[in-house]
């Protein structure tokens, strides 16, 4: 009897040898197989060592082509011939010309690999993952469903996480967003996450979307807040006198929170001028401007302070 | 009693995998038209292109002609001893498979020069004649006369007769348990084991799983309906079928060597092989029997990567060392 690997070889660059890596995979996933099974596949039918890595889910798999899992000698060739998809790639340790099957051995078993992963261990902790995270932050649902959905979601329960909101979504262990707001908790026990998304949520109140309307942080961090916290627990903050004294002003002068809020961000008149690319002495009528229609100083201590209040409490305002 | 048909054990998922990605060159069902076209090698049976017996010259190759059954032709025994072993050898002697219609006295012996590289044995295996140009006894009288030559001869071929095993898969097993029985009868070579890998032993060919398998995997009831039609004529599943030729058949199974025993739960052999290894058991003998789950016939040999295919032969590597090093 000839085996599967001298069969396949003999076909060569054969149309059909393509053809039997397709069957060969659909075989796996129809039959059930695990991970450990496509990645002999992928080694055996390239006939070289494949593995398998999926960092977010720390899964790790490599396989000699004579079928025997052997753990990983050396970190990854770069230059060996590789597919991702999702968190999962799949690798050929390969230098030198390509096999004939490689291409084909490469999108099956990624393929497959993300079914057999989607299907046993859950989703990447990424877009599609809200199920698992929404009973993650739960703080009602009982210790052991969630940390089975930190399990899922490649959290081990003795490992600290955080939690990030967008305006889109909840993510674990989130990356800070180049652009869009984002609100981020304090890193802490994995049961812990329900209280890290409650102050992750306090936090995308107190960003703005970077705008002359809406001047401020794109992203906050609660544990930078501070004290300054404290004022999302404010009922109504757009009926606070400062606010509508902001509003009123901001309707007669365009220009005037986004200046507000380089004079009380920065050290200096000439760093704020910088900021908001105006020359310094426009700005100094500009102060001069705003002082004259909110009817209190912004250069004294005590005026900055009320501005950057007002224009926190606006901003909750804003994201109720 | 009404019994309905079961549907069959779930292939092993790699298994599964390789039979799905060579369908069309693996008819599960052999008819004695197909048998020509097996033995030039394009069939399901066919085995491995020569590769290099010597193992880089860790092994001598020999073939060597010897006398054959009174009356019959002389038989050739191909001999490969270790180059490079110390300490006192064994020797396991092999029947090879194909159904008793196909193959050679090359069929199988990978797994042989394996073991024999391991223990230090020296193999010998027989180029037995096939049917149905040869029908019983012939196949296992020609093994039989090569057996008690190897015997006779283990000083000439350098291994302790002490030592001496048969060992056989599929219809290579079932002449390797009928060898067990033979030596025992006539009081031939003593053996210190059998090793029957997925053994073809039963004519009747009517067990469940023979049953439950047919037209599915690999060698089905209609394969071994050809195999031992070939065999026997019109005498396979009769009342006259010798142990010799089905060992199944024997009705005494005690005083055998120890035998090792395995199948796949998704074979025709399944049942027969169970049965057998649970009637020397019940004989008062020694056997060891594995059913590896969702294997089809000569899965290890088809798809030696697999998993399970390298826990099947892990198996008889423990077996045979608990044998030769106990």
């Amino acid at each position: 009897m000839r085996d599967l690997a001298v069969r396949l070889a003999a076909l060569d660059e054969d149309a059909g040898a393509a053809l039997r890596v397709i069957a060969y995979f659909d075989g796996l996933i129809e039959a059930g197989a695990g991970l450990q099974s496509i990645v002999r596949g992928a080694a055996v039918l390239a006939d070289c060592p494949a593995r398998l890595d999926d960092e977010a889910r720390r899964v790790h798999i490599r396989v000699l082509p004579d079928g025997v899992s052997s753990p990983a000698p050396q970190a990854f060739d770069a230059a060996w011939p590789h597919l991702a998809a999702g968190s999962v790639t799949v690798r050929l340790e390969r230098t030198g010309p390509p096999g004939p099957v490689d291409a084909m051995v490469l999108e099956r078993a990624v393929s497959a690999a993300r079914t057999v992963l989607d299907r046993t261990r859950g989703r990447a902790p990424a877009a599609d993952s809200t199920a698992l995270v929404e009973l993650l932050i739960d703080a009602s649902g009982p210790a052991d469903a969630r940390l089975l959905a930190a399990r899922h979601l490649g959290l081990p329960a003795e490992t600290t996480a955080y939690v990030l909101v967008r305006p889109e979504g909840v993510f674990i262990n989130g990356d800070e967003p180049t652009s869009g707001r984002a609100g981020i908790g304090p890193t802490v026990p994995v049961l812990d996450l329900p209280a890290s998304h409650v102050a992750a949520r306090t936090a995308l109140r107190f960003t703005a979307a970077g705008t002359e309307e809406d001047p401020g942080p794109q992203v906050v961090s609660y544990a930078e807040l501070g004290a300054l916290a404290a004022l999302a627990t404010v009922p109504d903050p757009g009926a606070v006198p400062d606010v509508q004294a902001l509003d009123h002003a901001a309707a007669a002068a365009p220009w005037l929170l986004q200046t507000l809020h380089a004079v009380t961000t920065t050290t200096s008149l000439r760093a704020a001028a910088t900021t908001l690319r105006v020359h310094h002495s426009t700005l100094q009528d500009r102060v001069v401007q705003a002082e004259h229609l909110l009817s209190w100083s912004v250069r004294e201590p005590h005026g900055r302070l009320r501005v950057q209040l007002a224009l926190a409490l606006r901003r909750l305002h804003r994201n109720p | 009693m009404t019994t309905t048909q079961a549907p069959p054990p779930p292939f092993d998922p790699e298994l599964a995998a390789a039979l799905n990605a060579v369908a069309d060159q693996m008819p599960s069902s052999v008819t004695p038209e197909l048998i020509p076209l097996m033995r030039q090698g394009g069939g399901a049976l066919a085995q491995l292109a020569d590769v290099d017996l010597t193992r880089d010259g860790r092994f001598t190759i020999e073939d060597r002609t010897v006398p054959g059954p009174d009356g019959a032709p002389d038989i050739s025994l191909l001999i490969c001893r270790p180059t490079q072993a110390t300490g006192t050898l064994g020797c396991v002697y092999h029947t090879h498979g194909g159904g008793m219609i196909v193959g050679d006295n090359r069929s199988g012996i990978g797994e042989m020069l394996d073991w024999a590289e391991r223990f230090g044995l020296v193999v010998v295996s027989v180029e037995y004649r096939l049917a149905p140009e040869t029908p019983h006894p012939g196949p296992v009288e020609d093994s039989y006369a090569g057996l008690v030559w190897t015997a006779a001869h283990a000083a000439d071929l350098g291994y302790d007769p002490d030592r001496l095993i048969v060992a056989g898969a599929s219809a290579g097993g079932g002449l390797a348990a009928a060898l067990a029985l033979l030596s025992r009868d006539r009081g031939g070579p003593a053996l210190l084991g059998q090793m029957l890998i997925y053994p073809m032993l039963d004519d009747r060919n009517n067990t469940p799983s023979a049953i439950q398998m047919a037209g599915l995997g690999v060698w089905d009831r209609t394969s071994n309906q050809t195999g031992w039609g070939a065999l026997l004529g019109d005498a396979a599943g009769g009342p006259d079928v010798s142990q010799y030729a089905a060992p199944a058949r024997a009705t005494d199974l005690s005083n055998l060597p120890p035998a090792y025993i395995d199948a796949g739960s998704a074979e025709t052999f399944r049942d027969e092989d169970v049965a057998y290894a649970s009637r020397i058991w019940q004989s008062g003998g020694r056997a060891e029997l594995h059913v590896w789950p969702g294997g089809f016939h000569g899965f290890d040999l088809m798809v030696p990567t697999a998993a399970i295919s390298q826990d099947a032969r892990e198996a008889r590597l423990h077996w045979l060392n608990r044998l030769f090093n106990a």
